[in-house]
């Protein structure tokens, strides 16, 4: 700063008086630039509350859900790159294993035993509240969608007799024991064949493969957990990824015996679902500060 | 050497002799052994330690029709103590309003052993594997949470619910942990032939019994592996498939067709007691089991290929051969599991 105050300039006498003039203008720019800084920076410095050591926040994760850019609307269509045509009319899954880093890398890991969530559409639960964070600012968040094997093999207790929960959201499975992942439903046609078809694609693990997975989540924006301020982060998600994403899975291609419906649930499907997933979520922005929430 | 000590399942019975009253208050750790000829536990006993209550309770539950939509069937019903847990006289097993299922009930016993459940591996955790018959609309076809509605009109089980869990109350995770202590501790360990191999009185076993263990171990120990009996992997044993079923086995879990008529190897303890035999409970006896391996195994893409060696389909094995390894089969029947009151609750 020292180095551009004006007063610390001395200017030879035979400067042009135009080009004084110019100079006193620059300054004056510059100075106007150097004034809106500072309040700009104290501004943000009085907004950017002190971590007291040993406090507490909230937070929350909203989940907007969309299908390539376009919103969510369950009963609509939606066109994907396999040539067929999507009418939603399910879109359901579990977030579990939430865990807070810091710019250092340091972890904050949500208690095992209370994260987990379901997120439906047509239950209108699109927020996962997450209390007793240590205070800080957080740039990344790591999520599980679904239910890790460890966790599971823990059996309810350890989720929170979250069983009650999923099966109210239609996220058990019965026949086997588990609990589907992802249970994203609706009907759907393709370029030759018109008759709408009912789809069914229920991600999940079973005995042979482990199809959970961790996703971590950039924040464009730091959120910072305070004692008075509970930063929400907004996550767009892309349902078309599960079936248009890296690897691309045709209805048509797995029918069932009948041939009058699609059913995704086993095998290679499951386990190229959940590499598309990884793409599923992204953070579209932070709010941060008292009172920001998305309900 | 073993770090989990002694079962004595002869403690449970002294402290359940002792006085009601005084004992009713305490809820004990119950004492999980690993049989010294058993191989090592594959599930962990630390996840739903079982405790003298949590058992009791878990106990009154298997037999409890109440489990199901209609109030008919229990846990029990297909499960019968005195044919080892199995459902006796049915090929298939039967479930709620007359109906019948696909598969005959396999044995419930020794299940810590085990990493995956039921023929086809739907499950590999104990506390989950009764949230498959409830929810089956041809077994009990009812839901963990109506089951909870119920049992909460009930001051009863209210109770108990509280003593076993510390206080909690009924709650669809605490019904799954009840039956899993139950079923964690119905470990069958006690045949004549485990007698034998741990040289303990009564494991006495005849010349042919002796033949036949020798026999079993060259022509049937590859699959049937351990003292368990079963390296409880999947596998095709070349059975034709009933077309009116339809069965494809552990395909329907993972997807993979190359699973396809797989089935899970059953242990063959009590196994003289299990009839009928085989996923869909066809053969109706040992004889008949025999005999099929010795000529009826069919060849198809997924046929194991242990059953498939030298060009020869299945094992080869002569008539006095099968009397022998029938009679080892049979030292493999442990009356002290099927007779044990603490397995058995009274309705």
């Amino acid at each position: 700063m020292q180095s551009i105050n004006p007063l610390a300039y001395s200017y030879p006498d035979n400067y042009s008086y135009t080009l004084i003039n110019k100079m006193k203008f620059q300054i004056k720019n510059i100075a106007a630039v150097l004034a809106a800084t500072a309040l700009f920076v104290s501004c943000s410095s009085d907004d950017d509350s002190k971590i007291v050591e040993g406090t507490t926040g909230d937070a929350e994760l909203f989940f907007d859900n969309g299908v390539a850019g376009d919103a969510l609307i369950l009963g609509s269509s939606y066109k994907n790159s396999n040539n067929e045509t999507l009418t939603i009319n399910r879109l359901s899954y579990i977030i579990s294993n939430v865990v807070f880093i810091k710019e250092d890398g340091s972890e904050f890991v949500y208690p095992k035993e209370e994260s987990y969530f379901v997120i439906s559409q047509e239950a209108g639960l699109f927020t996962v509240h997450l209390e007793s964070i240590p205070a800080g600012d957080y740039k990344s968040v790591r999520l599980g969608l679904g239910v890790d094997k460890q966790r599971f093999l823990q059996g309810e207790t350890a989720q929170q007799s979250f069983w009650d929960l999923a099966s109210a959201n239609n996220l058990t499975w019965t026949w086997s024991t588990g609990y589907k992942f992802i249970n994203f439903e609706g009907t759907f046609t393709t370029a030759s064949s018109f008759d709408a078809k009912p789809f069914q694609m229920h991600q999940g693990s079973n005995t042979a493969t482990d199809n959970y997975r961790e996703i971590t989540l950039n924040l464009p924006t730091t959120a910072r957990v305070r004692e008075n301020e509970q930063p929400s982060i907004h996550i767009k998600t892309n349902a078309n990824v599960f079936l248009d994403g890296n690897t691309k899975i045709r209805l048509q291609d797995n029918l069932d015996g009948s041939g009058n419906a699609a059913a995704i649930m086993g095998g290679q499907n499951l386990i190229d679902i959940a590499a598309n997933s990884l793409t599923f979520f992204e953070v579209d922005h932070v709010h941060n500060g008292e009172g920001t929430h998305h309900e | 050497m073993r770090k989990i000590i002694l079962m004595i399942l002869s403690s449970i019975v002294l402290l359940s002799c002792s006085k009601e009253e005084e004992y009713r208050e305490i809820n004990e750790n119950l004492v999980f052994n690993v049989p010294d000829n058993f191989p090592a536990m594959v599930q962990d006993l630390s996840l739903n330690p079982p405790t003298q209550k949590g058992f009791e309770l878990g106990r009154r539950l298997f037999y409890d029709a109440n489990l199901s939509a209609d109030g008919t069937i229990s846990c029990s019903f297909c499960h019968e103590q005195g044919y080892a847990f199995t459902h006796h006289g049915h090929s298939l097993s039967h479930g709620i309003r007359d109906q019948e299922g696909i598969r005959n009930a396999p044995a419930v016993q020794n299940l810590m052993f085990m990493g995956e459940y039921f023929y086809d591996g739907a499950s590999d955790n104990i506390e989950m594997i009764s949230i498959v018959h409830i929810h089956n609309p041809v077994e009990m076809d009812e839901t963990l949470e109506n089951i909870v509605l119920k049992l909460k009109s009930d001051k009863s089980y209210v109770e108990m619910f509280k003593k076993a869990f510390d206080g909690a109350d009924i709650t669809s995770g605490n019904v799954l942990k009840a039956l899993g202590q139950f079923m964690t501790m119905m470990v069958s360990s006690n045949s004549r032939y485990d007698k034998y191999v741990r040289k303990e009185p009564g494991g006495n076993l005849s010349d042919q019994e002796l033949q036949g263990m020798q026999l079993f171990a060259q022509k049937c120990a590859s699959c049937h592996t351990t003292d368990l009996f079963t390296d409880n992997s999947f596998r095709n044993n070349g059975l034709p498939p009933n077309p009116l079923l339809n069965d494809f086995g552990r395909e329907k879990v993972t997807g993979f067709d190359y699973d396809r008529y797989k089935f899970k190897v059953p242990s063959l303890r009590n196994a003289a007691l299990t009839a009928p035999y085989m996923h869909d409970g066809r053969f109706g006896s040992l004889e008949s089991v025999l005999n099929f391996y010795a000529s009826g195994v069919k060849d198809s893409e997924t046929l194991d290929p242990l059953l498939h060696q030298n060009g020869t389909l299945g094992i080869t094995v002569s008539e006095n051969e099968k009397a022998a390894i029938i009679a080892f089969i049979k030292t493999l029947t442990d009356d002290e599991f099927i007779k044990n009151p603490l397995f058995y609750y009274k309705t």
